[in-house]
């Protein structure tokens, strides 16, 4: 089965390649690049199967069992286009662009002042010759990187500013997970590349990780009653858990400025004292909207405002919110 | 993605040992940081191994002892057995090797780094760094004159070719090419550097000691990495977006014929009795056989993903 879909997906992967990017490559004179565009062109196809796949299993748990029921879905549209950007690979393009020059000078750098950045199975040679269990170590180790940016995010007050966008959504769905200032994109991918790349991830696991991780947000943000259990609910970050850390009043407020952390597990959130396994579903968004707060309904609005936001043109911009 | 990895844990339960007299043919499988292992004479792939992150080039030792794998990801060197396939050692601290190549005299291991724009030159002895060259951008293959004064590269994306003085430990100078080189191949008579231009549809031929371009080949578009026929005359050259390879007279510098091979070809070895190519289909996960009497395809072999270098334990001469 798994060799089948595998072998389905290389078909698919070499038919888009051939049949349609290397022939418009070609018309544009950029048949030299055609390693690049051939990844790209899996990351593609990779985004439009994500698509598939919440549409078909997600968003049927949505309609069946909501926390919310809205009227009207229209502040869900931004979310759409987030995700779409996203996905399908437009915003993945351009902070690969922009930080490829970055992470590689770093790593040139290094190795010309004689240090070569080591890998895991440096540490663990058994893991050269187990995929899966290396897979998870490495998994692991990223998941508890985004455990601390996200914490990061909500500590300082500039990062906050941008972050905010993402908290400021109050019909939480499965869209939500890419809702987020560009900017606060780059900052997290070029962390998540400096990781990366200061462990050594293979690159099939830096995909495989990727598509893993935003699998699991998608359905951590929709809006579903969905818990895992008194055990799953500690092993995998579940809608109730996740829907925690948007909750007006409890998400993003406190001595940790919020809760619920993490991404993929919430051993993190308990190992740093930061998990609620409270069994309500709250409320979503941040609390200075219930005063007002504009954050904007459209993408264009909403990255203004984060810019606004971010320099202190914004009227009302304030820091972190702090304690109740 | 997640399949994948499943799929090769999957491989690692299958992998069963290759006796030693069977006739192998290894592909580097570089999307998947595996290598394949195929039975050249039931044309079936009879085991899969995790060899390191992005393998994408291999080469024996000058002494035929050992066969390299270069890990560009895993910053590493693999030493297998060239009979079996099995691991015999790992040398660790190679910075990002991508291609690689011991100079003629045996005295240097040069090894290019793609992504980090480095050319490093090793003593070929015991791998101890010589110097490292700044080389934007993209250094892709090697070439070395007979005296093994000089190696040269292809710089991809800054569209040259650099020569490294190895006497001097310098580089010598650097000359212009058509878009995105590649494949290096110096002819047997030591005249002229063939070069693929892989952003374009032929051969550049120079004549490397004037520095100037002596002619072009016209092969087909995307050309990109040569690999001798064995017969001292002859070299092939894989055309990676036409899907064809063209046969180059090196005596007439002619293109002979070129024929179709599908998926995307790219690295080539020739069977030691000169009848089979075998070719790796970059954008296809297979290992396509070729006929060389008819040009037919007479086998597709299914490997891993993205597969680049191949070796075939019974391969023509390099010449």
């Amino acid at each position: 089965m798994i060799d089948w879909a595998e072998r389905a997906f290389g078909s698919l992967h070499q038919w888009v390649f051939e049949g349609i990017v290397l022939p418009a490559a070609g018309g544009l004179g950029l048949s030299g690049y055609a390693e690049h565009l051939f990844d790209g062109t899996e990351l593609f196809l990779i985004g439009v199967l994500q698509l598939a796949l919440l549409l078909a299993l997600v968003r049927p748990l949505e309609a069946w069992r909501p926390v919310e029921r809205w009227a009207d879905r229209h502040a869900v549209r931004a979310d759409v286009v987030y995700t779409l950007l996203n996905r399908l690979g437009l915003v993945p393009l351009v902070v690969f662009f922009a930080l490829r020059p970055a992470v590689d000078g770093l790593d040139g750098w290094l190795r010309m002042h004689g240090f070569v950045p080591p890998n895991l199975e440096d540490w663990f040679p058994w893991l050269r010759a187990h995929p899966l269990a290396a897979f998870l170590v490495y998994l692991a180790v990223l998941d508890l990187a985004e455990y601390w940016r996200h914490r990061l995010q909500h500590r300082l007050g500039w990062w906050w500013q941008l972050h905010a966008l993402h908290h400021s959504q109050r019909q939480m769905s499965l869209w939500t997970d890419d809702r987020n200032h560009f900017l606060d994109d780059l900052i997290a991918r070029g962390w998540f590349a400096v990781v990366a790349l200061a462990i050594g991830v293979p690159p099939a696991h830096f995909v495989a990780a990727l598509v893993v991780t935003q699998l699991v947000e998608s359905l951590s943000h929709a809006n579903v009653r969905l818990s895992f259990g008194r055990i799953g609910e500690r092993l995998l970050v579940s809608p109730r858990f996740h829907r925690m850390h948007h909750a007006i009043g409890a998400g993003h407020e406190g001595p940790a400025r919020g809760c619920n952390f993490a991404q993929l597990f919430p051993v993190w959130d308990v190992l740093f004292g930061t998990a609620r396994f409270d069994a309500a579903y709250h409320p979503t968004g941040i609390r200075d909207q219930l005063a007002g707060r504009d954050y904007g309904e459209g993408v264009i609005r909403q990255q203004w405002l984060g810019l606004k936001r971010l320099f202190g043109l914004d009227r009302g911009s304030r820091p972190a919110p702090r304690a109740a | 993605m997640p399949l994948r990895l499943l799929r090769a844990l999957a491989a690692v339960a299958l992998a069963a040992a290759v006796p030693a007299h069977a006739t192998l043919a290894i592909v580097l499988n570089s999307g998947d940081e595996s290598l394949s292992i195929v039975d050249t004479a039931t044309f079936r792939e009879v085991a899969r191994r995790p060899v390191g992150k992005e393998p994408h080039h291999l080469m024996k030792t000058p002494d035929d002892r050992y066969l390299i794998v270069a890990n560009a990801a895993s910053n590493e060197l693999v030493f297998l057995d060239p009979a079996t396939g099995n691991e015999v050692r790992r040398l660790a601290n190679i910075s990002d090797p991508y291609q690689i190549g011991f100079s003629p005299d045996q005295k240097w291991f040069v090894s290019a780094s793609n992504r980090l724009d480095r050319i490093d030159v090793y003593d070929a002895k015991d791998f101890r760094l010589v110097k490292r060259f700044p080389a934007p951008k993209v250094p892709s293959h090697i070439a070395f004159d007979q005296a093994s004064r000089f190696a040269f590269v292809t710089l991809q994306e800054s569209d040259e070719v650099v020569a490294i003085d190895l006497a001097a430990m310098e580089i010598a100078w650097k000359m212009k090419t058509g878009r995105q080189p590649a494949g290096i191949w110096m002819t047997p008579d030591d005249r002229h550097l063939l070069v693929g231009i892989t952003g374009d549809k032929f051969v550049e031929v120079i004549d490397w000691r004037e520095r100037r371009l002596a002619k072009k080949l016209l092969t087909g578009q995307g050309a990109h990495n040569f690999m001798p026929l064995g017969d001292g005359r002859h070299v092939l050259l894989s055309n990676r977006v036409a899907n064809t390879v063209s046969v180059i007279d090196q005596q007439t510098l002619e293109v002979k014929e070129s024929f179709p091979v599908p998926g995307g070809p790219d690295d080539m070895e020739v069977s030691r009795d000169g009848r089979q190519l075998w070719v790796t289909s970059r954008w296809a996960r297979q290992v396509v056989v070729v006929d060389l009497g008819s040009k037919r395809i007479i086998a597709t072999i299914p490997v891993g993903k993205s597969p680049h270098g191949i070796f075939l334990k019974d391969h023509a001469p390099r010449r």
